[in-house]
C-alpha cells in the first residue's frame, strides 16, 4: 500500500473514532449533570468547562461564566475549531476521498452520507434544542461506520492500518475522558464521605465510555474510583479499555510488519513493550499517582503514533 | 394541448421542425427500436418521474459521484446531471461506429509514430509542416522516442454526433486524457436501480467490462522484459474535477491510485513508496497533462509530476499511457486532415465522416470564414472543455466583429465548421417537470493494445441541457444519458 494512502487511512480511522468520543462525552455529561447530586456538578458552567477540558481547550479561570450555546457550537458544529465534531468528520472524509480506490464503496458511501448529514445540520436547532438528537446520531453513525470497516473491507493491510488508527485514538480518548472525569471528581467532592472514591462522576465516566452496563455485570457493585480505573484501564475483556486497545494495536501492527525479529526502534517493538507493561500492571500502582499514570499512557500512545509516521507513512 | 388529467410523460413533448429526433421519425411516429421502451415508460406518469429522478439524484450524491466546477471564486461540488430516459443504438449503427472508431484511432497512432520519427506524411505533402511546427502540443522531447510496443494513444475518446441527414460524423478526437468513462458505468448502475424492469425487454451490451479490458490492453503494452507488470493510475489529486473517475478506474482495475509524490525514479526505473518499501512500477496510466508529467523535462514548477519519469520512459523502462505528445494529433487543425491521414496510413476510406472544416490559417478559407461567419462555428484549435467556441447564428453584430478581429489577429488559432445540427433526444427537464428535445452527442471510448483493440459498447451520451444549446460538456452545464447498444 502507498505510504501516503496508509497515512490517510490511519487518520480517517482516528478522526471517525474521535468524533464519536466527543459526541458521547457531550451527551452523557450534559444530561447526567441535569440531576446530579452535587450542586457544583449540577451547574451548567461546571459541565461546559468539563467538556472544554476534555477536547483540550480548558478554561483558565474556573469562575468565568461560559455561554452555553457558544460552547456547544464550538464543540459540535464550529468549523473554525479544530476539535469540533464537524472538523473531525470533514477531515475523515477528506482522508477517505484520497483513498477511495482502496476502501469499499459501502464504507465510502456511509461516510459521505455522514459528512453531508453533519454539514447540513441546522446550527440554531442544534444549539437550542437538538443536542441529544445530534450527538446520538453521531455515535450511531460512527458505529455503522465501524461496522462497514469490519464488514466490507478485506482484512489485510488496509484494514490493519485503519484499525490501528481507530484503536490508538480510542486509547487516547478513553484516557482523556478518564483524566477529565478524575479532574471533575476532584473538584466536585464533598457530597460523600470519600470524595474521590465514591463520586457520582465515576458513573458518568463509565457511561461516557459506554461501559457502565459491562462494569455492573462484572463487579455487581456501585463503581468507585479503584474499580472504575481497573476496569477501564486494565481489563482486556472490556472493548473500551486501554488494555483492549493496546492488545488490538499490537495485533494489527503484526499484520503490517511481518518480520520475525523486530528491531528495537520499530513500532512493533514499542507497542509490544507497552502491552507487556500493562499486562502485569496492578491497579494499586495506578492509584498511587493517577494523574502521572494517565499522562504516561497518553505519552506512550503519542509515541506509537509518531513512530508509525516515521516507519510507514514516510513519503 | 395536454389536458390537466393527461399526465403521461410525453403528453407535452414538442417536436420541432428541422431537428433530427432520435426517438421519433419525420412523421412523428416512434422508431422501431424505441417502441417497447415508450410503451413501458408510457404507463408511468410524470409524477412517478419526478420521484424517480429525485431518488437517482440523491443516490449519486451519497455515492459522492460528483465533479468540481471552476470559474466562480470557490469551486463547487456538483452532481453530474443524469437523465433516466436512455438512448438506444441499434446493432447495425453500432457496428459502423465501432469499426470507424478503431480505424480512426489506429490511423492516429500511425500518424503519431510518423510525426515523431521520419515525418513521411509531411514529406509526401499530405499534412503541411507548419501544422506541426506551430502546434503548442508538439513535444520535441518525443522525437525519436520509441514507446513500448509503438502505442501512443492507448485510450481515445472519439466524439461523434448524428447530423440532421441521419449520418454519424466525428466531431472531435480526444487522445490526451479523455474522461467520462466512469459516468457511463454510473449511469448504467443508476438506471438499473431506478428502472430495472425495462432491462427485461432489451438485450443490451454490458458496460462494466471496461476496466478489465483497459487493464488487459494497457498491460499488453508493458515494457520489454517485464513478466508481471505493476500498473498504477496517476492523478493530480482529489481536488481535480475528474478525481472520482481516477479513483473509480484504479478501484475497478484493482491497481494503486498514485499522486506524483508517491513515485520516484532511480537509475531510470520508476518506483512507488509503499509501507513495505519501494515497489517498481511498469505501466502508468496517467491522468495528468503532458506539461506536468516531469518537472525535469517539461514545466519545471510542476508539483504534480514525477522528476525523471520521462528519462525512464525514453529508456523504455516504463509505459506511459497515453504517451506524452499525443496532443499534437487531437488538435482541431489536424482533425481536418483526418480523412487524408486514414487513407495515407491504412489505404482505406474513412468509415466515419468528418465535418468539413475551414482553416483560418489558409488565406482563401480565412476570407470565406470572415464572409460567412454567421453560418459557422468558430473554434480555437487547442482549447478543451468547450471553452472559446463561438456559434455564428447566436452572435450579435458586435460579437461578430469581435470574433472577426480575434481571428484576424491569430488565424492559426482558429478553425471554422458549418453549424452541424446535433440530433435531439427526449430529455427530462427538472425545472419544468416534463420531457423536451435536447441536443446530444456521443463520446466513444477506444482502447488500443498490442494487436488488440477494444471499444466500449455504449459510451457517454452527453446532453446539452439548456434549450437549443449545442455545447454538451459537463463544465458547461451538460448532462448525460445511459446509452444502450443492442445485441443482435
Amino acid at each position: 500500500m502507498l505510504s501516503r494512502v496508509a497515512n490517510n487511512l490511519f487518520w480517517m480511522g482516528r478522526y471517525i473514532e474521535r468524533a464519536e468520543h466527543i459526541a458521547r462525552f457531550m451527551n452523557v455529561n450534559y444530561f447526567a449533570s441535569l440531576d446530579a447530586p452535587n450542586q457544583l456538578s449540577q451547574s451548567r458552567n461546571f459541565v461546559l468547562q468539563s467538556m472544554l477540558f476534555m477536547v483540550g481547550d480548558p478554561v483558565a479561570d474556573p469562575e468565568k461564566e461560559l455561554n452555553e450555546e457558544e460552547v456547544l457550537y464550538d464543540l459540535g458544529l464550529n468549523p473554525e475549531k479544530s476539535y469540533s465534531i464537524i472538523s473531525s468528520i470533514k477531515i475523515a472524509r477528506e482522508n477517505a476521498n484520497s483513498s477511495r480506490d482502496l476502501i469499499s464503496t459501502e464504507l465510502y458511501e456511509s461516510l459521505n452520507k455522514f459528512y453531508h448529514f453533519v454539514m447540513n445540520y441546522p446550527t440554531e436547532t442544534y444549539k437550542k434544542t437538538n443536542l441529544y438528537d445530534f450527538t446520538v446520531n453521531i455515535t450511531e453513525i460512527t458505529a455503522v461506520l465501524r461496522g462497514k470497516i469490519r464488514g466490507t473491507l478485506l482484512h489485510d493491510e488496509v484494514y490493519a492500518i485503519i484499525m490501528m488508527g481507530v484503536n490508538i485514538e480510542r486509547a487516547i480518548q478513553i484516557t482523556r475522558i478518564i483524566n477529565t472525569k478524575y479532574n471533575d471528581a476532584l473538584l466536585a467532592k464533598g457530597s460523600y464521605k470519600d470524595p474521590i472514591g465514591n463520586s457520582y462522576e465515576w458513573t458518568t465516566l463509565l457511561k461516557c465510555a459506554e461501559s457502565y452496563d459491562m462494569m455492573r455485570r462484572l463487579y455487581k457493585k456501585t463503581p468507585n474510583g479503584t474499580s472504575t480505573l481497573e476496569f477501564l484501564l486494565l481489563n482486556g475483556k472490556c472493548p473500551r479499555s486501554f488494555m483492549n486497545c493496546i492488545n488490538q494495536v499490537h495485533k494489527h501492527i503484526l499484520e503490517i510488519d511481518k518480520k520475525v525479529e523486530y528491531s528495537q526502534s520499530s513500532t512493533a517493538f514499542l507497542v509490544g513493550k507497552v502491552k507487556a507493561e500493562f499486562q502485569f500492571k496492578q491497579v494499586d500502582e495506578i492509584m498511587e499517582d493517577i494523574q502521572g499514570n494517565l499522562n504516561m499512557i497518553l505519552n506512550k500512545m503519542f509515541k506509537i503514533s509518531e513512530s508509525m509516521e516515521k516507519e510507514f507513512f514516510n513519503y | 394541448m395536454a389536458t390537466i388529467e393527461d399526465k403521461s410523460i410525453f403528453s407535452s413533448y414538442i417536436k420541432k421542425e428541422g431537428l433530427f429526433d432520435e426517438v421519433f421519425d419525420k412523421n412523428g411516429e416512434v422508431k422501431e427500436v424505441y417502441q417497447k421502451l415508450l410503451d413501458l415508460y408510457g404507463t408511468r406518469t410524470i409524477d412517478d418521474y419526478v420521484d424517480l429522478n429525485n431518488k437517482a439524484k440523491s443516490s449519486f450524491f451519497n455515492q459522492g459521484i460528483t465533479f468540481q466546477v471552476y470559474g466562480d471564486k470557490q469551486s463547487q461540488e456538483k452532481i453530474f446531471p443524469f437523465d433516466l430516459f436512455p438512448r438506444i443504438i441499434s446493432t447495425d449503427e453500432w457496428e459502423t461506429i465501432e469499426q470507424g472508431a478503431i480505424q480512426r484511432n489506429i490511423a492516429l497512432n500511425h500518424f503519431l509514430w510518423d510525426v515523431y520519427h521520419d515525418k513521411k506524411i509531411v514529406k509526401d505533402k499530405i499534412v503541411p509542416i507548419e501544422l506541426l511546427s506551430s502546434s503548442p502540443n508538439y513535444l520535441h522531447q518525443m522525437m525519436g522516442v520509441d514507446p513500448p510496443n509503438k502505442i501512443y494513444n492507448h485510450i481515445s475518446g472519439t466524439d461523434i454526433i448524428k447530423h440532421s441527414d441521419g449520418d454519424y460524423y466525428v466531431l472531435e478526437d480526444n487522445i490526451r486524457c479523455p474522461s467520462g468513462v466512469s459516468y457511463v458505468i454510473c449511469n448504467r448502475t443508476a438506471l438499473k436501480r431506478a428502472l430495472f424492469g425495462v432491462f427485461n425487454h432489451y438485450k443490451t451490451h454490458s458496460v462494466t467490462n471496461y476496466a478489465e479490458n483497459l487493464l488487459h490492453l494497457l498491460e499488453t503494452a508493458k515494457p520489454p522484459g517485464v513478466d508481471m507488470p505493476v500498473t498504477v493510475v496517476i492523478t493530480p489529486g482529489m481536488f481535480n474535477s475528474a478525481y472520482y473517475e481516477h479513483s473509480y478506474l484504479a478501484k475497478a482495475m484493482g491497481v494503486e491510485l498514485v499522486e506524483g509524490r508517491d513515485l520516484f525514479v532511480e537509475n531510470d526505473f520508476v518506483y512507488m513508496k509503499t509501507t513495505q518499501g519501494p515497489v517498481r512500477v511498469d505501466v502508468v496510466y496517467r491522468r495528468i497533462d503532458d506539461l506536468f508529467l516531469d518537472p525535469m523535462e517539461f514545466s519545471p514548477d510542476s508539483a504534480l509530476g514525477v522528476p525523471g519519469i520521462f528519462a525512464a520512459y525514453r529508456k523504455g523502462n516504463v509505459t506511459i499511457a497515453n504517451a506524452p505528445g499525443t496532443g499534437v494529433a487531437d488538435d482541431k487543425a489536424i482533425y481536418t486532415y483526418m480523412p487524408d491521414i486514414i487513407k495515407y496510413y491504412l489505404g482505406e476510406e474513412p468509415i466515419l465522416k468528418n465535418v468539413h472544416t475551414y482553416h483560418c490559417s489558409r488565406p482563401k478559407e480565412l476570407q470565406y470564414v470572415l464572409d460567412n461567419i454567421k453560418d459557422l462555428v468558430v473554434k480555437p484549435v487547442d482549447e478543451a472543455g468547450g471553452y472559446g467556441i463561438s456559434i455564428g447564428n447566436r452572435l450579435t453584430k458586435d460579437e461578430i466583429e469581435r470574433v472577426k478581429s480575434e481571428i484576424k489577429a491569430n488565424p492559426r488559432k482558429y478553425v471554422a465548421q458549418p453549424i452541424m445540427s446535433l440530433s435531439v433526444h427526449p430529455t427530462y427537464i427538472d425545472q419544468k417537470e416534463s420531457f423536451e428535445q435536447r441536443h446530444v452527442d456521443l463520446r466513444t471510448f477506444t482502447v488500443l493494445g498490442k494487436d488488440e483493440q477494444f471499444v466500449l459498447k455504449g459510451g457517454l451520451t452527453r446532453v446539452a441541457l439548456k434549450e437549443g444549446n449545442l455545447i454538451v460538456n459537463s463544465s458547461q452545464g451538460g448532462g448525460s444519458k445511459d446509452t444502450w447498444v443492442l445485441k443482435q
